[in-house]
């Protein structure tokens, strides 16, 4: 079984057929897919799209994975790549990236949780997530890749300066940008939250 | 007070691979700084924020529908593929070619003909249509001679059988007397003619079978006449 348990050889043994391998590669991978695209998109039917299309990729493309690179960064190129395609096509349809439609539908997701073993805390984590979907959604697209690199994906600026095909230093200024905007939102949302609060006194 | 340096300082503090003295110099600025101190601590506020993000359980989803999709392209991108794809269509194709152009092949002792239309098979027909004929009416004849040779057999058979029978249970009944003899003879005898009957209606129906399919060989015989006839 150890031989079993390296990306390489699953995705050799997934090649030469066996469906096993395959499915413990998609095991092993589909969680961190899947909660890349819900940080991406903004909303779980979008996370969820990205997914299959992703690993639909990931086969249809298998042979060609030669293992000069890591598995995983070789999985989270494609991911990377179907987000963007993904954004444009949003863009086209909507003309602005993910609408606050795509808020309010991680809002009925929140309120509608799994129904897990622990419900309470499982209900904490999802609106915390979503709170953080819902400040993601305000980066533009560049800047939000940049901060799904640093900070989930744990990658240097080097890193993501050539996976992006950017400079360092535009990676590093676009990631402090993009901290600076999500500073603001907070502010905002603690100063709606502070400014709502007396009219809710009023009425009580 | 703003602080000039924010932007570039903050940018380095970020950066994972600053040398040791860049870091030093960085670190000292945001002890002087005390602007540049509260702008560092909102984006690392931020940052906790961001970090907070727990994974969240896939939802149910077919990993192997997904494969068995791929894989079937997968499949007819490989070489060779095409042949097979196309294979059927091409057969039914020239199937269909040969149909209407109501190609023959005919072989004699110098190899194949092929011709197209019906213009040379015209005596084909009328000899084909005599064979016919002599075939139905040579077959007719073989049948009725096994019908009867195999009518004769059977009689004979069931009444070896009957006899042998007789003389069993007649040994075995020695002490009856004759007029129990006379009975047990006479219904034998009476199956013996029941059955002969059974096995009389039921080769009347096989014999009636077999003259309706000459009457089709006929008929067909007739159709390829009538075919050959315009032409």
């Amino acid at each position: 079984m150890a031989l079993y348990d390296e990306d390489e050889d699953l995705v050799a043994a997934a090649l030469a057929g066996a469906i096993p391998a395959w499915e413990k590669l998609v095991r092993r991978y589909e969680s961190r897919i899947y909660n890349y695209g819900l940080r991406l998109t903004g909303n779980s039917s979008d996370a969820m799209d990205l997914t299959q299309d992703v690993f639909l990729g990931v086969f249809r493309n298998l042979h060609r994975f030669r293992g000069d690179a890591r598995f995983s960064s070789w999985i989270f190129r494609i991911a990377h790549n179907r987000a963007v395609d993904l954004n444009r096509r949003k863009k086209l349809l909507s003309g602005h990236p993910y609408s606050r439609d795509d808020g309010q539908n991680s809002d009925s997701r929140m309120a509608d949780p799994d129904p897990g073993d622990e419900p309470d805390h499982r209900l904490a984590q999802a609106q915390q997530n979503g709170h953080i979907q819902q400040l993601l959604q305000q980066l533009p697209m560049d800047q939000r890749l940049i901060v799904e690199l640093k900070i989930y994906q744990s990658m240097t600026f080097e890193e993501i300066a050539q996976a992006q095909e950017i400079s360092e230093n535009t990676a590093k200024t676009r990631f402090y940008t993009a901290l600076r905007k999500l500073k603001s939102s907070l502010e905002e949302n603690s100063n709606a939250m502070l400014q709502n609060r007396p009219s809710v006194n009023r009425v009580l | 007070m703003p602080c000039s340096k924010t932007a570039h300082l903050l940018t380095e503090y970020f950066d994972d691979s600053l040398s040791p003295l860049a870091r030093t110099e960085v670190e000292r600025h945001l002890q002087e700084c005390e602007y540049c101190a509260s702008e560092l601590e909102e984006l690392l506020g931020v940052q906790n924020v961001l970090q907070s993000w727990r994974d969240e359980r896939v939802p149910h989803w077919d990993r192997i529908t997904a494969v068995f999709r791929s894989a079937h392209r997968l499949e007819s991108d490989l070489p060779g593929s095409w042949v097979w794809r196309w294979l059927p269509t091409a057969v039914s194709f020239f199937m269909l070619i040969l149909l209407v152009f109501n190609t023959s092949v005919s072989s004699n002792g110098n190899g194949f003909a092929v011709s197209f239309g019906s213009s040379g098979a015209t005596i084909d027909e009328e000899q084909l249509e005599q064979r016919l004929l002599s075939f139905a009416a040579a077959q007719q004849q073989q049948q009725e001679r096994d019908l009867q040779a195999l009518m004769a057999r059977v009689a004979e058979r069931m009444d070896n059988n009957n006899l042998r029978l007789m003389q069993a249970v007649m040994e075995q009944a020695r002490e009856l007397n004759a007029d129990n003899f006379e009975q047990i003879y006479t219904y034998f005898e009476q199956q013996r003619q029941l059955d002969m009957e059974t096995v009389q209606v039921s080769y009347q129906q096989l014999l009636d079978s077999d003259f309706e399919t000459l009457r089709t060989m006929e008929q067909l015989a007739n159709y390829v006449q009538f075919q050959g006839e315009p032409r």
